[in-house]
């Protein structure tokens, strides 16, 4: 669904990915793991259209999709949900969830998609009318998520559920990104707090200095001490 | 003397309340966008320009039809300025400053324009209602009332856009998190030159009905930057509760000072509370700064 190969990408002058290729299968679940700062966010954010100096190659669906800005990716189907959220502070949970909608391919299915996350996250149907700003950081991660689903995107790129999250809603998140997987979307997910995600992979990466230093299944990965110890904490 | 007061507290609503359309349009386009349009006193003339010569076409009898026309011409004539002189130099370093240049060298030019096509004589519009409330010493038109009414209807009519239409949602969103409005897939400069629009009708709309009262002349549209410069920092930049708040007091203050003291210490008011506000509240009263 997902395949890039030879991608750099830069802010400003820093060179911050040196030649990363990566495919993602549509269906499938692929975690991708390493040192903070060393990029991850970047090949996330660089899939979606929100990193401005790129080159190499991304692919989606057999199709280039590089320079491509995010309005038009979130209407082919290829939505980010941020590490820090990224919520509208001053409007209410509805409204937020409402302009995860906004793209023109979202549009029809707003109603449905709407019941359907509420079902996902039953504390968000209670909560519509509140303020995002006044929400906690477990309720504030799940409206990010949900906003994201409402997209009706193909293919999510999740950064760090778990980043100011406490540790007992790690479960939940997991469960969550099961359930988002069970239907039918195809996840990238950077995450290594959360050892229940490393089991739902069915690809792993490491990011390292931005570049790929390891690729593999999970089986692969645990055969690997130095992976096992540092970044699957088993 | 209560007749008196009486009718400088009226003057005071109903200029606050122009003020108020157009100084929410001011601090709208710095809330969305960062950018500040030195230009925004001469799309005041342009409104009351393009009404004068609205007015000297054979089919155009009433108001309705000038503000039917003027309309759609402010909101393209601010699409295209923001999308032809703003936009490019988004991308560039230093671009808030190189945006105040511009925008300022824009104003001369637009000035200067009017200059040579209207002459430098002052111009006037008809008033759109004759007639008058009377009783006793108290006096009040019907066109001032009009004019109330009109800028508060365009205020409300505002707020019903940014709340409740999909385009006035994705405004709220860029002002509010300029990186989530992007991750949602909302295209941030249509967002931008939408913004500088619709801030282009309501000042447009303000020079149409204050046209009919202060007369429409080349240079008029300083007076207007200034003021709504000062309402928007006093509210607050990017507040737009704060401006309409800042907009009703000035409106206030600038009638019982004219009253009291003369017109021509109106201005120096004006600064010395803007002043003293900023030192002592440097956000302003509802403010949000950066």
């Amino acid at each position: 669904m997902i395949k890039i190969k030879d991608l750099n990408a830069w802010y400003q002058d820093f060179h911050v990915l040196k030649n990363v290729s990566l495919t993602v299968e549509t269906g499938q679940v692929v975690v991708m793991l390493g040192p903070n700062g060393h990029g991850k966010s970047t090949v996330l954010k660089s899939i979606c259209g929100l990193v401005e100096k790129v080159s190499g190659i991304i692919e989606y669906e057999s199709e280039s999709i590089i320079g491509l800005g995010s309005e038009k990716l979130v209407n082919l189907g290829i939505t980010y949900i941020a590490e820090n959220r990224e919520l509208f502070p001053q409007m209410t949970v509805l409204e937020n969830l409402k302009l995860g909608a906004y793209s023109r391919s979202a549009r029809a299915s707003e109603k449905d998609n709407l019941e359907k996350v509420f079902d996902l996250f039953p504390r968000l149907r209670d909560r519509r009318s509140q303020l995002a700003s006044t929400m906690s950081g477990g309720e504030a991660r799940m409206l990010a998520i949900a906003r994201g689903l409402m997209s009706n995107a193909r293919f999510l790129a999740i950064d760090e559920p778990s980043l100011g999250l406490q540790p007992n809603l790690r479960d939940e998140v997991a469960r969550i990104i099961r359930e988002i997987n069970d239907q039918g979307i195809t996840l990238l997910v950077v995450e290594q707090n959360i050892p229940q995600i490393t089991t739902l992979a069915d690809k792993l990466y490491v990011l390292e200095e931005g570049r790929i230093s390891f690729e593999g299944s999970k089986e692969d990965a645990l055969g690997n001490d130095h992976l096992k110890e540092i970044f699957l904490g088993m | 003397m209560i007749f008196e007061i009486a009718d400088v507290i009226i003057s005071g609503l109903i200029n606050g309340s122009v003020y108020a359309l157009m100084a929410v349009g001011l601090t709208l386009i710095y809330g969305v966008s960062k950018a500040f349009n030195f230009a925004y006193g001469s799309f005041y003339s342009l409104g009351g320009y393009i009404a004068f010569l609205l007015f000297g076409l054979s089919f155009i009898n009433s108001y309705f039809l000038v503000f039917l026309l003027a309309a759609p011409i402010l909101l393209l004539f601010g699409f295209f300025v923001e999308k032809a002189l703003v936009a490019p130099l988004r991308k560039r370093d230093d671009w808030e400053i190189k945006v105040m240049m511009i925008t300022l060298g824009l104003a001369l030019l637009l000035d200067n324009a009017y200059q040579v096509i209207f002459g430098a004589r002052m111009k006037s519009l008809p008033p759109f209602l004759g007639g008058a409330f009377e009783a006793g010493d108290f006096y009040l038109s019907h066109q001032d009332v009009g004019i109330f009414f009109l800028s508060i209807g365009g205020i409300l009519l505002f707020r019903w856009f940014l709340n409740n239409t999909r385009t006035g949602m994705s405004v709220r969103a860029v002002a509010q998190n300029p990186a989530g409005a992007q991750i949602v897939g909302i295209p941030k400069e249509f967002v931008f030159a939408a913004t500088f629009a619709i801030s282009t009708v309501m000042v447009g709309m303000g020079g149409i009905l204050l046209a009919q009262k202060y007369f429409i002349t080349p240079m008029g549209g300083w007076d207007i930057l200034v003021k709504a410069w000062v309402i928007t920092a006093f509210g607050g930049m990017g507040s737009i509760r704060g401006g309409l708040y800042a907009a009703f007091i000035v409106g206030m203050l600038e009638s019982f000072v004219g009253w009291y003291f003369g017109m021509t210490w109106t201005l120096i008011v004006l600064f010395a509370v803007l002043l003293t506000t900023l030192a002592v509240r440097p956000q302003g009263l509802m403010g949000k700064w950066g």
